[in-house]
Order: C-alpha cells, then structure tokens, then sequence
C-alpha cells in the first residue's frame, strides 16, 4: 500500500520532461510490484489459515471473492447469485452510515473487482442475447431471463459505477491534482479512505469501458476528462488497468474516426507492454497476450485509413502478426473489405445491447457486434478507393480529372467524389495532451495534398526530410565507444 | 460545425448532461424541448442530443408517445443510416435526388427550420477545402439546385464570385496544397541523456 500512496502524492511534472527517465522508473516500478504482489501473496494466504475474528473474516473474504473470475460456463443460477453479491457488497460500501473501515485487500483489489464486475455483465448480456436469439431446448433459462429483465441491467451497472465515483468525490480529488493542490483538501470522509479512493477511480476507467461497450464512443472519451494520460496515472500502476485504458480510448478514436490519435493510443501501450513483458509473471502475461494481438488488428485497420510511419518495434511486430491482411488492407478495393470484417470481428469489443433482448421475436434482436460491425464497414467502403486514387496522385504533379478518371475507369463524377472524401479524410482533429480526449486541433495528416481548379488536380507530395535525430544519435554513440 | 457543447446551452440542460440525471427518465421532457428549441433557432447541440437518444435506447417505452412510432423508427434510422453514408461519400446530388423523392425524408426534416440551406453551406465549405474553382453546374448538382438558384446562393449566401461558368472560390489553408518538407527540429535537449550516461561512465 505504502507504494500506492507514494505514487499518488509525488509532484505531477509535465508528462514532456524526461519522458526517457520516466518510463525507465515506471519500468523499476513495475519490477518492484510484481515481486510486492508475490508478498502479498503468500500474505493472504497465512491470515487465512490463522483465521480472524468471524465477522471480519466474513467482510474479508467477501472483499476477496468480489474480485475473483467466475467460471465461464457457471450456471446461470451462480450468475444471478454473483449479481446479488455484487449488489450487497456495493450497498453495504455505499450505503452503510458512514464510510466502511476496511483496507482493501491488496494493491490490485479496487482494479479487479471493478474489471471483473464489468466483465461479467458483459459475458451475462452477451449469453441472454445469444439465447434470445436461438430458441433452442433452453426454454427454462429463457423463461428465468424474461422473469429478471433486471438482473444485470444496464441502469444497475451504471447506477453502482456513478455512484462510487460520487461517494469518492474522486473527480474532484483529480482536479485538485491537476491544479498541484492537496486531493485530501476535497476528498471528504469517504475519498480520504483508500477502499473509496481506488474504487472512485478505477470506476472512471470501468465507466470509460461501458459506454464504449454500448457504443457510445464520444461519451465514453469524455469519462476520461479528469484523469491524466500519463505514465503516473494511477491506473498505469495496475498493468491491467493500463493496458484496458487504452485499448478503449483507442477503440473509442478509432469509431470516431480520429485515426492518428488511435494509431498513437495503441502504439503507446503496446510499446510499453514489449518492454516489460520480460518480467512479467506468465499468468497475468497470459492474459493480456489476446488483447495484445486485437490491439495490433486495430492497429493495422487504422494504418490502412490513415498510412503513417510507425515506431519500428511496433511495425516489425505488426508485419510478423498481420503482414499479409495488412499489404491487403492498404491496397483498398472490394477486396480488401474481408480483410477489415475479419479482423473488425477479432478485435472489437464483445458490444451489448442497453436493453434486455426480445425473448417472443427472436429474429428483432440485433446482435450488437453485427450492427456495430455494420456501421463501420459503411466507413470502410466510403473510404474504400482513397489507396488507388492516391497511388495515381503520387505519380503526377498536375493530373486533368477527365483523364485520371480514364485510367481508374470511373466517371468523373465518381472520381470527384473520391477526392473530396479523401480529402476530408486527411484533416482529422488530433488530440494536443492537453485538454479533454475529444478536444484536439485540426491537421492535416496525410503527406499527399491536392486542390482542383476546375477539373485541373494540382497535386503535392510532402517530402521528408533526413531523419536528423537518428543519425545524431547513432554518431554520438560511436563516439563515446 | 462547432456543435459538441454550444454555447446557446441553458444551465439546466448543463446540469442534466454533467450528472447521474442523464440517466433519469423523467429528463426526456426537457431534453425533447431543448430540441425543438434549436431546429427553430437553427442550432444544434449534439451532446445534449445524444443524451436524449441514449435515454430513449435504455426506456425504449419512452418513445412510443412520441411522433415516431416505434414501427417507423426502423424504417426511419435506415433512411438516416442510408442519408449519412451519402453525405460521408461525398455523393451530394444522389443525397438530394434521395430527400426529394421520399415522403418519409420530407417528414423527417420538416421541423428543422432551414434544414437544406444549412447542409448546402456545409458542402460548400467542405467544396472550399479542395477546390480553388469549379464549375457552376458542378456545384449546383451538388447543392441540389437549378443553375440559376445556384449562382443566387453561391453569390448571395455564400459570398464566392462567378466568372463566367466557374466559381472561384477563395483561397484557403486547404486548398492551397502548398510543397511542404517534413523536418526535424533538432536541440540539445534531446540528447541530453546520451550526454549525461556517457559523462557518468566516464567519470
């Protein structure tokens, strides 16, 4: 714990200073966590052998259970029974007079109930639409879903996650923080226990998952308003939590087509997992591997809308990973339009509909992953000439529309409707560190830029320029051997 | 389009987007209100809106009151789906000849007041960001207008000058398309931790 609160209360720098020494110390800091958790560890299991006072044990042992994984294939009896337990644990948080006194168990505790009570509600809404959808030998358990519309409802899951980040007045603790003030100045009696604290804040990251999971994108960026993305946020000490963050607020610019804020978010963590993925324990690395791999779909997806230059670990892992699907996501056309569904399906989020499906009309019900899904691919095939139509642009300076069109065997019509839409495409509002995730200034991202006067295409290529840094470096370093 | 937190908002709608009231039913009312305020003042407030929208999706009760009924809604979002895509393809005249053929386009926008002028002054900016000229009859399939009631727009409401049959329209950031190097800005700064570690090694 002693770790935790050391974090929170070192001096917030700017994220720009030595962002190298940083990372090095986030890195040592992460070391250390592991081997603390191990401590922790072996901990838990003594007390529990010497056993407490029965009350106590009682709280404690529901404290530990709340933030334990539920069985995939448990029966839907054990889910409704885990539902109530969630219920009665957050009431008797939230509701009990006054602020519990209890410590939570460990450093990880807060992320993982959170996280687990999320994921369940995901899997719960997922299974009754899948049951709701094929009627098929499985009328007793539709009958008990249709009888508890309420269980696991959207409004519950909202209700508990809003409410904890009142009770912590964690927002407002955050704002202190930025400002450079004292959080204990506003955290009241509640936000000034760490049980409160911790839940208050990693809601804020569980809220950010449930509005992306219910596909409302700009809503769920705008959770993150208070929190800080930099490497001491609090939820970069919980590796879960970190990884999560930014696979959604990726996610969630991706949907929003801010596709080089999204390229920056995935890079970020990905580069930060490939380099403390040596250390970390195998099971909690296990874990993160699929998510590691969806973030690399995504980021391929993202590249092909928006071709930029990468960091290099992340490109030869990239074309290790997804190498072919990309050379085809890039070239665009009909062709490529699998390729973007495919790896869409592999690495979106499990979406769930707000309200519980209806059980009399099975086919009425949407899967939500095909209507999101939908909507995406409507993007895609807007975007889906824009890597043709460019490849030609390269090639010239000035173009006349009429024989360009010629060439791609479009009709001029069609060929002006690419360029404009290509041309929106390259002016995308790119989040500046400061400010909110959905604030963020207009640029134009694209190296290829173009203006038509009359049916003339004046075409330009930015070139890049020696890469000045790079080779700076690479000299001082032979130097000093 | 700035139109994520307008300034036109009133306070109380404020108070309902920021607080666990977004989540209540009973704010439907207001927010519905708040909606026909702006298609008659000709403002939008898409954050506020979406509110409204989310809380219809998680009391799908709510709307069966309404105008829309809940066997037109289908119907009604896969026309919206259906304008949106043409609008994003920039297919302009096929977005035009799509509203005017369709009753159930007609009744979707009939309460916004201005609803076309305001989607022709945004394709013309978004004209304006990659054309320094086009032709008159271009623009006017792409505004959904005769030729004649074209030039009256570009001219009058949009301010650009006609020359003959181009309209020249004003240069921009964008439509300039200027030769642009990609540089490096280098300091010292940068490598100061080279410097640094190989001081510490050698001292």
């Amino acid at each position: 714990m002693s770790a935790f609160q050391n974090g929170e209360q070192r001096p917030m720098r700017s994220m720009e200073v030595d962002s190298d020494v940083e990372e090095e110390a986030l890195v040592n800091d992460y070391k250390e966590q592991v081997q603390y958790e191990d401590g922790i560890g072996e901990d838990l299991e003594r007390t529990s052998s010497f056993g407490m006072a029965a009350q106590t044990d009682d709280i404690q042992s529901r404290l530990v259970a709340a933030a334990q994984p539920l069985d995939f294939s448990a029966p839907l009896e054990v889910k409704f029974q885990s539902y109530d337990a969630y219920c009665n644990l957050f009431h008797f948080i939230l509701n009990s007079e006054g602020p519990v006194d209890l410590e939570p168990p460990s450093y990880y505790w807060a992320w993982d109930v959170i996280d687990e009570f999320i994921y369940q509600f995901n899997s719960f809404s997922s299974y009754r639409m899948r049951l709701a959808r094929q009627p098929r030998d499985n009328e007793e358990e539709r009958q008990i879903l249709r009888e508890n519309p309420n269980t696991w409802g959207c409004y519950s899951v909202l209700n508990v996650l809003y409410s904890l980040i009142q009770r912590s007045q964690i927002t407002e603790q955050l704002a202190a923080m930025k400002r450079n003030e004292d959080p204990m100045a506003v955290a009241g009696d509640y936000g000034s226990k760490n049980l409160y604290r911790m839940l208050g804040y990693f809601s804020i990251i569980g809220l950010l998952r449930v509005h992306c999971l219910l596909g409302d994108f700009s809503l769920a960026l705008k959770t993150l308003d208070d929190i800080e993305l930099n490497k001491k946020a609090m939820f970069a000490r919980v590796m879960a939590a970190h990884f999560t963050t930014y696979y959604y607020v990726g996610f969630s610019y991706m949907m929003m087509h801010r596709y080089a804020d999204a390229i920056r978010m995935f890079s970020h963590i990905l580069i930060y997992v490939s380099r403390t993925k040596n250390f970390q324990k195998n099971a909690q690395y296990d874990s993160i591997t699929k998510k590691n791999d969806q973030m690399y779909a995504l980021i391929a997806i993202c590249v092909a809308f928006h071709p930029t230059r990468l960091d290099d670990t992340i490109h030869t892992a990239l074309r290790e990973k997804y190498g072919d699907q990309l050379v085809k996501l890039q070239r665009g056309g009909p062709e490529a339009l699998p390729i973007f569904e495919e790896l869409f399906r592999a690495a979106c989020p499990k979406f769930i509909s707000p309200v519980p499906p209806d059980f009399e009309n099975p086919e009425a019900n949407v899967d939500p992953i095909d209507h999101h899904l939908g909507i995406f691919m409507d993007e895609v095939k807007t975007n889906m000439f824009n890597p043709t139509v460019k490849s030609y642009l390269r090639l010239y300076t000035t173009m006349d529309l009429k024989k360009l069109a010629g060439f791609l065997e479009v009709q001029p019509e069609e060929l002006r409707s690419y360029l404009l839409v290509n041309k929106q495409r390259a002016r995308q509002l790119r989040w500046t560190d400061q400010g909110g995730l959905l604030d963020g200034e207009w640029v134009n991202v694209s190296d290829l830029d173009y203006a038509m006067q009359g049916d003339l295409i004046h075409i330009s290529e930015a070139k890049v320029g020696r890469k000045l840094v790079d080779w700076y470096l690479r000299n001082l370093a032979r130097t000093y051997n | 389009m700035e139109c994520e937190d307008t300034q036109e908002r009133p306070e109380a709608i404020t108070a309902i987007i920021n607080g666990l009231e977004r989540y209540n039913p009973e704010a439907v009312g207001l927010l519905e209100d708040y909606l026909r305020q702006q298609c008659e003042q000709r403002y939008c407030d898409c954050n506020a809106n979406r509110t409204l929208l989310k809380l219809y999706q998680l009391n799908p009760d709510r709307m069966k009151d309404e105008v829309v009924t809940n066997v037109l809604l289908p119907e009604a979002l896969a026309k919206l789906r259906e304008l949106n895509t043409q609008l994003q393809g920039a297919q302009y005249s096929r977005f035009w000849r799509n509203i005017e053929g369709d009753d159930l386009c007609a009744d979707l926008v009939a309460d916004i007041d201005g609803f076309e002028d305001m989607v022709r002054i945004r394709i013309a900016t978004l004209v304006s960001h990659a054309f320094r000229e086009v032709d008159v009859a271009v623009l006017a399939e792409w505004l959904g207008l005769e030729e004649g009631a074209a030039r009256k727009f570009v001219q009058e409401t949009v301010g650009w000058k006609i020359e003959g049959d181009k309209v020249q329209v004003p240069r921009n950031a964008e439509n300039e398309a200027k030769k642009a190097e990609v540089r490096e800005d280098v300091n010292v700064d940068m490598f100061s931790r080279v410097v640094r570690r190989a001081w510490e090694e050698t001292a």
